[in-house]
C-alpha cells in the first residue's frame, strides 16, 4: 500500500495558484457537470476540458498514469462486458460474440465520464496540499468534528500502516501462511481452509485496533496538554472573518471559479439541445437514450 | 465495494449526497451530545485509521483472497462515530487511491454508513439477551452485526447498479446476474460475520472497554453478583463516582 500524497503540490501553475476554496467549488461543479453528460458526442468535449485542465496544472503524466492503474481495472470490466451483453442492435458479429450498439454507446459514456471525473479529481488533489484542502472544506462549512477527525485519521494512517506491516512481518517470521500439513484443527467453514487462520487474522486486526486505541489515549493526553478542546470561544471568529476573507480573494481565482461554473452550465445546456436537427438517423446514432 | 465515478447518473449522485447529509447530521448531533466529545474524537479517529488499514488485510479463500469491508465491526465498536468514520475513510480512499470517487462519495457513505449504524444498534441489542450468557450474546450479536453490515451494503450496491445500468439488458440475464451476485455474497457475509465475532471475542478477552456498553454490562453483572470486581471498567466507574 503506497500512501504518498502531496508529491506534486509544490509545483507552480495557474491551477496551483488558484485559491483553494474557489478551486474546490469550481472543479467539483465541473465534476458534477461531467456526471450529467448523457450524450455520446459530448464525451470528447468533456475529455478535452479535463485534459486541458490537466495540462494547465503541469502535473506530470506519470502521476495520472499511476493513479489510474487501480480504477483502470473497473474501466476494463465495463469496456469488456457492456458492448457485448447490452442492447439489441447488432453492429458486428463473430460466432457467439456480437458487438451491440446500445452497449457500445453506454460503454463510451461510462468510460468517458469516468475518465473525465477522475482526471479532474486528481487535478484537485494533486495541486492542493491535503491540509489546505481540509482547511478549505472547513471554511466552506464542514463540521469541526469531521475536520478534526479527518486530520487526525490522516496523520495516523501512515503510522498504523507501518505498524501493520511490521506485525505482518512478525507473523510471517513465526510461520503464518506457510503450508501446515498436520494442522487439521477446528471445524471447516465453507470456503475457508483453516479456522485457525481466520482466528489469527482477527487477532491481528484486533491487536491493531488495541494498539491504535492505546496510542489514542496518549495522543489525547498530549493534545490536551497543548490546549486541545479549549476553542469554544474562538469558534465564532471564522464566521465574522468570512466576509473579509471573501473580499480578499484575488480576481483571477474568482474568474476561474466563474469560468468553471459557466463551463459546467454550458455542458448541461448542450446535453439538452436536440442534436439531430431533424435527421432521425443521426439522433439515433448520437443520443444514448 | 465502492461505486466509482461515472457509472451512476448524476441525479443519483446528488441524491446520495442529499441522503448522506442528514445521516451524518444525525450522527454528529448524537456525538455532540456526548459528555466527553473532545476525548472521543482522537479515539474515534485513530480507530478510523486502524479500520482503514485493517480492511487491507486479505483473507485467503483457497483459489483467491478477499479483503474485508468491516463496516459492521466499525458500527459495533464505534457506535455513532461509525458514520463520520466511514465518510472520512471513503474520502481518504478516493483521495489517495482513486477507490470510489468524489461524485459518488455521498452514495457510498449511505451504502456503507447506514448498515454500519444498523449494525451498531443490533450489537447494542445484546444486552437485552442476558439469558444467553454475556459471552454467547456478544458473539452472536457480533456475528449478526458483521454479516448484516456487509449483506445490507451488498444489497444496496447491487440494487443501485441494477437500477441504473442500461435497461437494454434482457430480463433473464439480469435475473441470472442478480442471483449469481447475491449467491456470491452470502459466503462473504458469513466470513465477515465470523471474523467480526472472532474479533469481538478477542477484544472481550484483551481490551473489553473497546466494546461500547461493556461497562454497563459488567456493572449489571456485578450488582447481581454483589461482590467487588477487579474489572478495569467497573473500577473506573467507581473511581469516577468517588471523585
Amino acid at each position: 500500500m503506497r500512501l504518498a500524497m502531496d508529491e506534486f503540490a509544490h509545483l507552480d501553475s495557474p491551477i496551483h495558484r488558484w485559491e483553494p476554496r474557489c478551486k474546490l467549488l469550481g472543479l467539483m461543479t465541473l465534476m458534477f457537470a461531467f456526471a450529467f453528460v448523457e450524450r455520446v458526442w459530448l464525451v470528447p468535449v468533456m475529455l478535452a476540458i479535463a485534459l486541458s485542465l490537466y495540462a494547465a496544472s503541469r502535473l506530470p503524466l506519470s502521476f495520472l498514469r499511476s493513479r489510474l492503474r487501480y480504477p483502470g481495472y473497473f474501466l476494463l470490466g465495463v469496456v469488456v462486458l457492456l458492448p457485448f451483453f447490452s442492447g439489441q442492435t447488432v453492429l458486428w458479429q463473430m460466432g457467439p460474440l456480437a458487438l451491440r450498439q446500445e452497449g457500445l454507446s453506454a460503454m463510451l459514456l461510462i468510460a468517458g465520464r469516468f475518465l473525465a471525473i477522475v482526471t479532474t479529481g486528481f487535478i484537485l488533489l494533486g495541486t492542493t496540499p491535503f491540509l489546505t484542502l481540509v482547511a478549505a472544506l472547513r471554511s466552506l462549512g464542514l463540521p469541526p468534528v469531521l475536520a478534526d477527525m479527518t486530520l487526525l485519521t490522516y496523520r495516523y494512517l501512515f503510522d498504523l500502516a507501518e505498524t501493520l506491516s511490521r506485525m505482518k512481518l512478525a507473523m510471517r517470521l513465526r510461520g503464518f501462511g506457510q503450508a501446515q500439513s498436520g494442522d487439521r484443527r477446528g471445524c471447516a467453514i465453507p470456503f475457508l481452509s483453516r479456522r485457525s487462520e481466520l482466528g489469527n487474522l482477527s487477532a491481528l486486526a484486533g491487536t491493531l485496533l488495541i494498539r491504535s486505541y492505546e496510542q489514542s489515549e496518549r495522543v489525547y493526553k498530549a493534545m490536551r496538554l497543548r490546549g486541545y478542546g479549549y476553542t469554544s470561544q474562538s469558534t465564532t471568529a471564522p464566521v465574522t472573518r468570512k466576509k473579509t476573507l471573501l473580499s480578499r480573494l484575488d480576481p483571477a481565482s474568482v474568474m476561474g471559479l466563474a469560468g468553471a461554473v459557466s463551463l459546467a452550465i454550458a455542458l448541461l445546456g448542450l446535453g439538452f439541445i436536440p442534436v439531430s436537427a431533424g435527421i432521425p438517423q443521426l439522433d439515433h446514432l448520437l443520443s444514448f437514450r | 465495494m465502492h461505486i466509482p465515478d461515472g457509472i451512476l447518473p448524476a441525479p443519483v449522485c446528488i441524491g446520495g449526497y442529499a441522503l448522506a447529509a442528514p445521516l451524518l447530521g444525525y450522527a454528529l448531533r448524537k456525538i455532540n451530545r456526548m459528555p466527553d466529545v473532545t476525548e472521543q474524537i482522537p479515539k474515534a479517529s485513530l480507530l478510523t485509521a486502524a479500520f482503514f488499514i485493517a480492511s487491507s488485510i486479505h483473507i485467503p479463500i483457497p483459489p483467491a483472497s478477499v479483503h474485508l469491508v468491516l463496516n459492521g465491526l466499525l458500527g459495533a465498536v464505534l457506535g455513532y462515530f461509525a458514520v463520520p468514520a466511514i465518510a472520512i475513510g471513503l474520502f481518504l480512499q478516493a483521495v489517495m487511491f482513486g477507490h470510489g470517487g468524489l461524485t459518488t462519495l455521498g452514495v457510498n457513505t449511505v451504502m456503507m454508513g447506514l448498515p454500519a449504524l444498523l449494525a451498531a444498534w443490533v450489537f447494542r441489542l445484546r444486552h437485552r439477551f442476558g439469558r444467553l450468557g454475556a459471552r454467547r450474546a456478544d458473539l452472536l450479536f457480533a456475528f449478526l452485526a458483521g454479516a448484516m453490515g456487509l449483506g445490507l451494503a451488498a444489497i444496496i450496491f447491487f440494487g443501485l447498479i441494477l437500477a441504473t445500468l442500461p435497461s437494454e439488458l434482457d430480463a433473464q440475464t439480469e435475473r441470472l446476474a442478480v442471483y449469481g451476485l447475491v449467491a456470491s455474497h452470502v459466503p462473504l457475509a458469513l466470513i465477515e460475520g465470523v471474523f467480526t465475532a472472532m474479533l469481538v471475542s478477542f477484544l472481550r478477552r484483551v481490551k473489553p472497554e473497546l466494546l461500547p456498553g461493556s461497562a454497563r454490562w459488567d456493572g449489571s453483572n456485578q450488582s447481581r453478583a454483589n461482590q467487588p470486581s477487579t474489572d478495569q471498567s467497573s473500577g473506573e466507574s467507581t473511581g469516577g463516582r468517588a471523585a
